[in-house]
């Protein structure tokens, strides 16, 4: 028996905006269709309620991507630019990287949803027997935006993926990765940083599946978040009984900035071999008061000294992305964003 | 320059408790005088560097405490700071992912916007610091590194003079600067402060034992126990404590 859903203003307008669709955004308007956006009581979803996030979202919306054409032929050496645009209401985009066996490629995504939108951005991407992608991520959304985006990543033999994920929030920001990870000298690194002023959320929500033997696998995410803002980890490696020799580390750090800072975590190790190094750390604390007062001894007025300290902090992921140029870029935009905070 | 009078002060303990620890002091400390002030554990020798210099937690309840004419009572840690006021750290606290360079040439500006003066620049700034890290044989090596991450004990003792040359302030206050020097660091710290005596400058040197002040000489001596300055003499009072310990100081505070 299929029960009726009724369907929210938001629900509808996405797929109508879907009518028609094929692919990924089929497979979304379909699964809206039958039950809905996300709330809190789906598992994955408990601390990111998308159907109540896009409760001002009444009509279709657009969605639109710069710099697809440089998807048709990859090649060595290549540096891509997508500059993924939600405007108006629910809207949805999709999009395919294939990087050649033996390619090195860079590939920048600049997310950015207005108000009112309800943006949903899907990449599916394969990594060929020992090419190398270096992806970043950069969430740059308006406050009053709802804004999905995710990845489905598929590494060959001796493949690396260095991930780096910068989020600054918006009414609900999510950025979701899922990693099929061979082994077989494939390696995987993610880096994640997020920064919320009060009123912002960001979920970053990771899967790395560790399917064949000898998998090196490296997560580092850090966040600060002041009064009123929400920062949500959900980071899962699952290690298979033929991933022996695997070696995965997930590390979530997070800074609350005031006392009505919400961060929750929850990291997750599920391992079927028996022969592996897996470990997952989770620290969340305050500024060290002590330090400020160091600073502030110096000379350093507090807000300047809380924002040095918080910038210091932060710095740990970027550090991870191999283009200096693209590290002073996200370097730059978290400290545009920490003058907002402090 | 630095005139105290009757100050009391309680801090805050751990578990939210307060405990009055300077119960009345007074002292006074002219430009171009160096004081030492030394006394048992417990007396009270850090809990007054950090009174003087506006670390939360630490309440003046009593009395009141002057530097360079001004009420420090009503002055933020960082206005302190840009007036002159230098504390070298008993315990430096390390700053991850802050070079010292950065961190320098930042709080050196501060200060300077704070006293409306004109900033330092890049170029300017580098050939400061290391016209005077070779002053205390640091290496520039050691000033990329983050903020006392990874130094010595010794080694950070000497970062927090470097630092007071860079600074120049009127005024410091040397918290048991002493504590993890070996006799080689010793000299080269108490040099470097040392250099620093000018007659526009005063200093407040706080210690358990005598041995600095070999090194870095006195015009006056302070006991101070119980939160009290008990008694202050030449520099041959640091002798007779030395001889004698605290016992009888400790016995007329109480």
């Amino acid at each position: 028996m299929t029960a009726t859903l009724t369907h929210t203003p938001a629900e509808q307008a996405l797929i109508n905006a879907l009518e028609g669709a094929t692919g990924w955004r089929a497979k979304l308007r379909e699964a809206t269709r039958n039950a809905g956006l996300p709330t809190r009581r789906h598992e994955l979803w408990k601390w990111s309620d998308l159907r109540r996030a896009a409760n001002d979202v009444t009509t279709a919306g657009t969605l639109t991507v710069a710099g697809m054409e440089q998807l048709a032929s990859v090649a060595d050496g290549d540096r891509i630019t997508l500059s993924v645009n939600a405007v108006d209401g629910a809207c949805a985009g999709e999009a395919a990287l294939v990087v050649p066996a033996g390619a090195n490629v860079t590939l920048v995504e600049r997310l950015a949803g207005e108000a009112d939108a309800l943006g949903n951005w899907h990449l599916t991407i394969k990594v060929g027997a020992g090419a190398r992608l270096d992806r970043v991520v950069i969430a740059d959304h308006h406050a009053k935006a709802v804004f999905v985006g995710s990845a489905e990543i598929a590494l060959e033999d001796g493949a690396h993926l260095n991930q780096t994920i910068i989020d600054t929030g918006a009414k609900l920001s999510r950025n979701e990765t899922h990693v099929l990870h061979p082994g077989q000298g494939a390696t995987v690194e993610l880096g994640g940083a997020y920064i919320l002023a009060a009123g912002r959320h960001a979920d970053s929500t990771t899967v790395v599946h560790h399917a064949g033997p000898g998998c090196q696998t490296k997560q580092l995410v850090k966040g600060a978040v002041a009064s009123g803002g929400h920062g949500v980890f959900q980071g899962k490696f699952i290690v298979d009984r033929i991933a022996q020799q695997t070696d995965a580390r997930m590390t979530h750090r997070a800074l609350m900035l005031g006392e009505k800072a919400e961060i929750d975590a929850k990291p997750e190790l599920e391992i079927y071999a028996d022969d592996v190094q897996c470990a997952h750390g989770n620290a969340l604390g305050t500024l060290d008061e002590t330090a400020l007062f160091y600073m502030r001894q110096r000379g350093l007025p507090q807000a300047k000294a809380r924002a040095l300290l918080i910038e210091s902090y932060l710095a740990e992921p970027l550090d991870m992305v191999g283009d200096e140029g693209l590290r002073d870029e996200l370097k730059a935009i978290l400290r545009r964003h920490l003058g907002a905070l402090t | 320059m630095l005139k105290i009078n009757d100050l009391k002060c309680k801090v805050e303990t751990q578990d939210g408790e307060e405990k009055a620890i300077l119960k009345g002091l007074s002292l006074d400390v002219p430009a171009g005088e160096v004081h030492a002030i030394m006394g048992p554990n417990g007396s009270g020798k850090s809990t007054l560097s950090y009174v003087l210099t506006g670390r939360d937690g630490y309440e003046v309840t009593g009395g009141d405490m002057h530097f360079a004419g001004e009420d420090l009572a009503e002055l933020e840690p960082e206005e302190r700071a840009a007036l002159g006021l230098y504390l070298s750290f008993q315990y430096p606290v390390e700053i991850p992912g802050v070079p010292t360079i950065t961190f320098l040439k930042e709080a050196l500006n501060a200060q300077r916007a704070t006293r409306g003066e004109e900033e330092v620049s890049a170029p300017e700034f580098m050939k400061l610091i290391r016209e005077k890290a070779k002053q205390l044989n640091v290496s520039m090596d050691m000033l990329k590194r983050a903020v006392n991450v990874g130094f010595s004990g010794g080694e950070k003792k000497r970062m927090e003079i470097l630092q007071a040359l860079v600074l120049e302030p009127r005024f410091l206050i040397l918290d048991e600067t002493d504590s993890g020097l070996d006799i080689d660091a010793l000299k080269v710290v108490s040099d470097g402060v040392n250099a620093l005596r000018s007659p526009e400058r005063g200093m407040l040197v706080i210690t358990h034992y005598q041995r600095l002040l070999d090194h870095i000489a006195p015009d006056v001596v302070h006991v101070m126990a119980n939160g009290r300055i008990v008694k202050s003499g030449g520099p041959e009072l640091a002798h007779e404590l030395e001889a004698e310990g605290y016992d009888k100081y400790v016995g007329e505070a109480a």
